[in-house]
Order: C-alpha cells, then sequence, then structure tokens
C-alpha cells in the first residue's frame, strides 16, 4: 500500500508527498491522504494520477468531484440512504423565497468557497447571501430548508465524535464517497440529522489528536487489507 | 426508421448561448429537427432544473466544466437515468485537460508533445528543461481552457513564470506544450465513435489560435470556419479523431488535430463542441437528425 500524503503523519509506514507521488509511475494500491480534495486541487490530481497508472485508490477523482458539489453530495447520498432535506440549485432569490421561505441555508455550487454555508433568514440577508457566494451571479446556489441547528464536525474515515445519528452519517458518508478527510455540515431536527454539506479542512483544524486518529486508520487499512475500493 | 413513442429532451442552456444569432438558429434547429422527428424539446434554465427527472433525455448546450452548473445537470440527469449528452465522464475528462493528455499518453494517442507541471515542482531548473526540450517559445494551457482562453504563449523565464503563476491560482497542476503553429486546427465532430462532421478552423491573420483576445481589448477576434463534407476529409485524419475520443467515451466530441508533416497531432478533444447554423452543419446536413436520434435511441 501507498500512502500519498501531504499531512505529517505519525505512522511507521513509508508515505509520499504529493509532488514526488505526481512525477513517478508507482503502481500499488493508493491511500491518498490530505487535507483538501477539491478538483483541480493536488488532493484531486494525487487521485487522478493514481488511476491514470491503473492503481486503486481511496478516494476516487470521480467522488471527489461529485463530494465537494453539495447538490451531487446530496443526490447520491440520498440514494444511498443517507438522510437529508430536499433542496433547490438556482440563482433565482424569487425562486428560493417562493419554494423554501425563510430560514434557509444556502451552499455555494462552486468548490472554491472555503467559507461553508450562509444562513438567511429574511429577503435582505437572503440576497447578500446569495450574491456573495453566486460569485457575482456566476454560479447558482444550493438552497435548504433550515429546520434545526446545523452542526459542523471534522470526519476522519467516517469517524467523529458526536452522537450516534450523526455518526451513523459521517460513516455512510464515507462508505460512499470515501473522503478520508474532510468536515461534515448536518441539520440537527429534534432527534433526527440530516446531512447538509460537506467541505476541505484546513491543515491548521487538524490536532495532534486527530493525526493519531489518521494514522492508526492507515495503520488498520494496511493491516487488514480493507481497500474500500468502488 | 419508425419513432417507438414521444420522448421528452431538455437542452440546457444559459443566456449567451442565444446571443449569437448563428448559435441561436442551431438551437432552433434542434429544436425543428426533435419537433419534426415526433419528440418533444424543451431549453431548460438553471432556474428550471428540479424539472430534469420529468424528461427522458438532456442536452447540454451551455459550456461544461467539473466547476459549472453543467456538471450538475448531467450528474444529476446521469444518475436519475436519464440519457445525457455530455455525460459526466465526458465533461470530467474533457474539462480537465490534464486528464485528457494523461490518457493520450496512457493509450498513445498521436498528439502534441506536451508536459505536465505541478505548483510544488516549478522551478528554475524545471524550466530551463522545458525550454531545451521544447525550445522557446512554449504554450502554457490551463486544465479548464475552452475557447482558446487560458492558452498562453511565453518566450522567456519570467513571461512563463507569471503565465503559470495566475493559472496555479486556480489549479495546482499545468499543461506545457511544444508551440506548433499552423494556419488551421482540422475540428473533426464525433457522436458515438462515428465522424459526424469536418471543418477546418483558420487562424486569423498574425494570430497563433483559432480564438484570439484583441490587444488592450475583452473582445475576441475569431478565424473562419471552412466545413468540408466528411466523406472528402483525409483517412487518417478521422482515423486519428475516433482514436482520441475512444479513450473519453462514446458521446459527442469536437476534436482539435494539427497536421504536420502530413502527420495528424491530436490538440485535444473537446465535449460540448461548438454547433453553429451555417458552419459546423453546412456540408453535414445531417447534424441535427444524428444527434436527436442518438439521445433518444
Amino acid at each position: 500500500m501507498l500512502v500519498v500524503s501531504n499531512i505529517d503523519l505519525t505512522t511507521d509506514l513509508p508515505t509520499i508527498k504529493p509532488s514526488t507521488f505526481l512525477e513517478s509511475s508507482i503502481k500499488d494500491f493508493t491511500l491518498n491522504i490530505n487535507n483538501d480534495y477539491r478538483y483541480l486541487k493536488t488532493g484531486y490530481y494525487v487521485s487522478l494520477h493514481a488511476e491514470i497508472l491503473g492503481n486503486q485508490v481511496i478516494p476516487s477523482s470521480e467522488d471527489i468531484v461529485d463530494a465537494y458539489r453539495t447538490p451531487i453530495l446530496l443526490l447520491r447520498a440520498s440514494k444511498a440512504g443517507i438522510p437529508t432535506v430536499p433542496y433547490i440549485v438556482t440563482s433565482s432569490v424569487k425562486q428560493i423565497i417562493a419554494e423554501i421561505g425563510f430560514p434557509v441555508i444556502l451552499f455555494a455550487v462552486n468548490p472554491f468557497s472555503y467559507d461553508g454555508f450562509r444562513i438567511a433568514k429574511n429577503r435582505s440577508a437572503l440576497y447578500r447571501a446569495a450574491k456573495s457566494l453566486e460569485m457575482n451571479y456566476k454560479f447558482p446556489v444550493c438552497a435548504q430548508p433550515l429546520k434545526g441547528k446545523v452542526v459542523s464536525f471534522k470526519s476522519i474515515f467516517g469517524k467523529c465524535e458526536m452522537d450516534e445519528k450523526i455518526r451513523e452519517i459521517s460513516e455512510m458518508v464515507y462508505e460512499v464517497f470515501g473522503i478520508p478527510l474532510c468536515k461534515l455540515h448536518v441539520q440537527r431536527v429534534e432527534k433526527e440529522a440530516y446531512l447538509c454539506g460537506l467541505q476541505p479542512l484546513k491543515k491548521e483544524e487538524l490536532l495532534p489528536n486527530d493525526l493519531k486518529a489518521i494514522s492508526e486508520e492507515i495503520w488498520q487499512i494496511s493491516k487488514n487489507g480493507e481497500h474500500r475500493v468502488g | 426508421m419508425v419513432n417507438i413513442g414521444l420522448a421528452k429532451i431538455a437542452c440546457f442552456v444559459e443566456k449567451y448561448n442565444f446571443t449569437d444569432p448563428k448559435e441561436a438558429r442551431a438551437l432552433e434547429n434542434f429544436k425543428f429537427t426533435a419537433e419534426k422527428l415526433g419528440h418533444r424539446f424543451n431549453f431548460m434554465f438553471r432556474e428550471n432544473l428540479l424539472e430534469i427527472p420529468k424528461y427522458d433525455a438532456v442536452f447540454i448546450r451551455a459550456t461544461t466544466d467539473p466547476l459549472f452548473t453543467a456538471y450538475i445537470v448531467s450528474k444529476t440527469a446521469w444518475e436519475t437515468g436519464l440519457k445525457v449528452v455530455d455525460d459526466p465522464k465526458s465533461i470530467q475528462i474533457c474539462g480537465n485537460k490534464i486528464h485528457l493528455y494523461s490518457l493520450f499518453e496512457k493509450y498513445d494517442v498521436p498528439r502534441i508533445p506536451t508536459i505536465i507541471i505541478n505548483k510544488d515542482d516549478f522551478h528554475h531548473k524545471r524550466i530551463l528543461e522545458i525550454f531545451r526540450t521544447f525550445g522557446r517559445p512554449v504554450v502554457v494551457k490551463a486544465p479548464y481552457t475552452s475557447f482558446s482562453r487560458y492558452v498562453e504563449k511565453v518566450a522567456c523565464e519570467t513571461s512563463f513564470r507569471e503565465v503559470a503563476k495566475r493559472f496555479f491560482r486556480k489549479s495546482d497542476v499545468l499543461a506545457v506544450q511544444k508551440f506548433t503553429p499552423t494556419a488551421f486546427d482540422w475540428r473533426v465532430g464525433v457522436l458515438n465513435g462515428e465522424v459526424l462532421y469536418v471543418c477546418k478552423y483558420m487562424v486569423p491573420k498574425g494570430r497563433w489560435k483559432h480564438g484570439a483576445k484583441r490587444r488592450g481589448k475583452p473582445s475576441f477576434v475569431w478565424g473562419r470556419t471552412v466545413s468540408l463534407k466528411k466523406e472528402n476529409a483525409p483517412a487518417k485524419l478521422k482515423e486519428t479523431a475516433l482514436k482520441a475520443c475512444a479513450v473519453v467515451g462514446d458521446g459527442l466530441y469536437g476534436v482539435d488535430i494539427k497536421e504536420v508533416d502530413g502527420n495528424y497531432l491530436v490538440v485535444e478533444v473537446n465535449d460540448n463542441p461548438s454547433i453553429y447554423a451555417g458552419q459546423e452543419d453546412l456540408r453535414n446536413k445531417d447534424v441535427y437528425e444524428k444527434i436527436i436520434r442518438y439521445l433518444t435511441d
């Protein structure tokens, strides 16, 4: 197993840097560890390069593209049985008001946004949020009704330190998309939880305990040969 | 041929698709042809994406890229089980030239010599090595290039660094190609592994690509499009185009090819190729019908 990582891990397994891997033609099962897998970023290209070499890789380039586009994330998640709320994709504030109303949670439908989501409780807040997330109307937004409270947390190989409902969502998202490191946004509505969105992590968000958890997961995968490959 | 049943086709467009009269006329031709064949053909804008499951097929004419709304449309249609042109896999491959050139290399498609560079391995020695390999100038290409944008020619290290810095803002990996000037690029339209039309995209005088930015202005100057009957195009050209498309998929593509010393070198395969009335369709009138039949097959 080849571990390609842009993060300094504590594992004893040999790891190589993404820039070294991108210049190589190493053929082996590839575990791509990166805080940011967004399209066009190095994390994406590592998976793409592994696929071109014919390697099995976690995560796949297709899953990367899909996971960071909120409507596709929700569509595929919903098909896999992960609880989600209905959403619309639009550039029209009027359509959001007519079909969803307030309060509403908006996600950018472009993978450049690090800022996550915006919540709008009235018309003027909605206009401001939509303009900002649409990058001056170049992209639409994904709007979902806000029914409860949004909870954001780190998911490491699908594991997180949250309650059972949210843990289930985190595990299922990893099952479907295989993104080893990400931040998930979930709506908590009374005792239920619904997936809202997925984002990259910033390197500084990874604490020493997280690095230890990542290294342990890599060790387990290496030991058990638990290669989740779609 | 008998139509078994009426199909509902959604044609995903953005407002800009109607700004050029030739493109607007081509869109009307698609609608007319579909209706003549007994199908329903509606233009769908980004406000109507919830309607995708109501259709049998989706035909995307808005610019595609994994970052654009068109990808959401394509993937949603695909996941819903509809026939879709352009399909999401084709958008992923053609929308990223790094992906495309890597596949060309893997499957030995005749191509313009290309080097892939990444942000963390871009330094003085690497630049000199590229100039030594390809000579000067070289062409720097962002992976998301379309309509001749984000493709620039550089002849010295300073301009190489300046262009790369700009392109690296969005993508961590870029392509560098040998500068291969020609009077025109062949454009071969391919659908489902068959040649659909053949054109020459002429390069405007004093320029080096089909579409070039006017100096000091935001607008572009475009070369002429010369259409040929596909039967009259060189067999080796068509064979090369089909080989290039085979590594991408079986959808609708426009293959750009340069002819150098009798050899055909693929520049790129584009999904979502331009189809303008009086240009790509001029000598190949069946373009519209073939695409509609493919969508409703």
